[in-house]
């Protein structure tokens, strides 16, 4: 009974001695973290997420104003390197952003800008496809893994063309066929139909994942930048995906209140 | 020969002008001849369905029904008229009524209800028999929007089963239905596809919905619910390839007594294509599959987005926004 307390005693002396503490502001040396799996065998990152950042309001480091809360940006490096035009553009868009806006009119937001506005999302893999569901507009991503390539273009689609890849514990969703109107956040930030945005998702933890994008659009940029930020599990026992019908609530306005929305300049 | 062909053109361009002035189904549109047999729906189904032998059905790994799979609609004319008519225009064929419960097809409405239905129909301005003249809504379905059940329960689906969940995917848009027992949100929260909550009553998917606005119609004629309404869906497969689905609906502030509806959903594939009237009435198992390596796959319908125009012109026709019936205590 004793020998075999103290070889336990001794075992976890080692364990301790052996094993790499992180020490204060150390995480590189925090190990690698291994995701659960699906039955198919994939990285399993199924549950609803949702950012808890200011890139919908822009994805770049702003101040605060009424109704913008102040922000570090995502992207790396600091600034979108935009082409002088289109930094023009840019421009013009934040001061017109009341009007020019696609969010303003309830229109599909593209990709990545669904991922990181305030709503939250849920991920469903199937052996064919990982399926996102958001809660903002009832809209829905097919993200296609069954074999096909990207179908030929050109298609002007608002949510691009989504086909997905595993590297690793990384789902790397590889995205064109856009059409020249969306924007990134709601400060302007903008690509062209000419965009290639390439998407990772990889569990860092149970309850996060790291989001990567990259976007290469030689209409826009003066060479491929990337974003990244986290994604949180949603933790309420309850979550689930409620409901924001956009148009529904422009629509109804435009009935009560004649003229106030977008619908009469045509 | 030329008169005919100017015929067509003529008849063409006027169910053009029909369906750009008339709010109704825009999507997926299709014109029917006036000869058209009378579409299948409730009656026909209950009748074939009377007939099946027993079927039990495959489980899933956590031994509950497995429904998944990609399962067609209710077919028919798309959810034109929900009531037994007859031909009315090119939009709008002949079909049995959804309705198997009474056996009348008839909306129980109350009094009350009743006469606001047939205020909504006589407004519809769509010119058929009997409008009052005045344009009063239109369908909700012309906005593009989505809601239960046209959108949820009526339309075609993927069904994706997961522990705790049944998920159905479409082109439009998804439903996320927990089966972890969890309560209903709050009844003060009022939305377009509601708040479903799932069980398994043996064999049989049940999917109570409540907490909807109210605001959308199960057809383009204008037959409505409320926001006091509860929807309860049945999905049973009854052969390897057919689901029945019923959806029974409950609200005594303007229905007599529940009622329900029936039709059967098909498995993607299965269902015959053919001459017009017998779609989604016969299943055809192993039928061929296509060559397109796209076909099963859903792509983006932004209807929204593509039909921007829609509601000006819309409101300068006159017409009004449906914002759900109240009524009288």
């Amino acid at each position: 009974m004793r020998r075999w307390l103290m070889r336990l005693m001794f075992g976890l002396a080692a364990t301790c001695t052996l094993t790499p503490m992180p020490s204060m502001g150390q995480t590189a040396a925090t190990p690698p973290y291994t995701p659960p799996r699906t039955p198919d065998g994939h990285p399993d990152l199924q549950g609803i997420w949702q950012v808890l950042n200011t890139a919908a309001w822009d994805i770049e480091d702003h101040g605060a104003s009424l109704g913008v809360p102040a922000g570090h940006g995502v992207v790396e490096g600091g600034a979108i390197p935009y082409q002088p035009a289109a930094l023009a553009k840019k421009k013009q868009n934040f001061e017109q952003r009341a009007t020019l806006d696609p969010e303003s009119k309830c229109y599909l937001p593209g990709v990545p800008r669904i991922t990181y506005m305030p709503y939250p999302f849920q991920i469903i893999q199937q052996a064919d496809k990982v399926s996102i569901a958001f809660e903002y507009v009832r809209a829905i991503r097919y993200i296609y893994m069954n074999g096909n390539p990207h179908p030929p273009g050109p298609i002007d689609w608002w949510m691009g063309d989504s086909r997905g890849r595993w590297e690793g514990n990384t789902l790397v969703v590889d995205v064109i066929h856009f059409h020249d109107r969306n924007w990134l956040d709601r400060a302007g930030n903008f690509y062209s139909d000419a965009a290639h945005v390439v998407e990772r998702y990889t569990p860092t933890s149970p309850n996060h994942l790291l989001y990567e994008v990259t976007i290469e659009d030689p209409k826009v940029f003066t060479r491929p930048w990337k974003m990244s930020m986290p994604l949180y599990r949603r933790q309420e026992r309850n979550s689930e995906l409620l409901e924001y019908q956009c148009p529904a609530y422009l629509l109804e306005q435009e009935w009560d209140k004649p003229g106030t929305t977008f619908f009469d300049k045509r | 020969m030329g008169h005919r062909i100017l015929a067509v053109a003529t008849t063409l361009t006027v169910a053009l002008w029909i369906v750009i002035l008339t709010p109704g189904p825009a999507a997926g549109q299709a014109f029917w001849a006036k000869d058209t047999p009378k579409l299948p729906m409730a009656k026909t189904w209950l009748a074939q369905k009377a007939k099946l032998p027993p079927y039990s059905p495959p489980r899933t790994p956590d031994g509950v029904p497995d429904l998944q799979g990609v399962w067609g609609g209710a077919g028919g004319d798309g959810t034109s008229y929900l009531e037994d008519h007859e031909f009315v225009d090119v939009t709008t064929p002949a079909q049995e009524s959804f309705v198997s419960d009474p056996p009348d097809g008839k909306v129980p409405y109350t009094p009350w209800a009743l006469a606001r239905r047939n205020e909504i129909l006589a407004g519809l301005g769509r010119g058929w028999p009997g409008e009052s003249g005045e344009r009063l809504y239109s369908s909700p379905s012309a906005f593009c929007l989505n809601f239960m059940p046209r959108a949820g329960g009526f339309e075609g689906q993927e069904i994706v089963q997961k522990p705790g969940s049944v998920i159905m995917l479409s082109g439009i848009g998804y439903r996320v239905i927990p089966t972890d027992g969890r309560p209903h949100i709050s009844q003060n929260v009022k939305t377009w596809f509601g708040n479903s909550r799932g069980h398994w009553e043996g064999d049989t998917l049940v999917i109570e919905t409540t907490s909807l606005n109210g605001k959308g119609w199960f057809d383009s004629t204008g037959h409505f619910y409320s926001e006091n309404t509860r929807f309860i869906e049945r999905l049973r497969l009854v052969d390897a390839n057919t689901i029945d689905y019923e959806l029974t609906v409950e609200d005594p502030t303007i229905y007599t007594r529940p009622w329900k509806m029936n039709f059967p959903k098909r498995r993607a594939g299965t269902a015959q294509r053919g001459p017009a009237p017998l779609r989604n009435a016969i299943a055809i198992p192993n039928a061929p599959a296509t060559k397109d390596p796209y076909a099963s796959e859903l792509w983006e319908v932004a209807c929204y987005e593509g039909n921007i125009e829609g509601p000006a012109d819309i409101r300068d026709l006159g017409f009004k926004w449906f914002k759900g019936v109240t009524p009288p205590k």
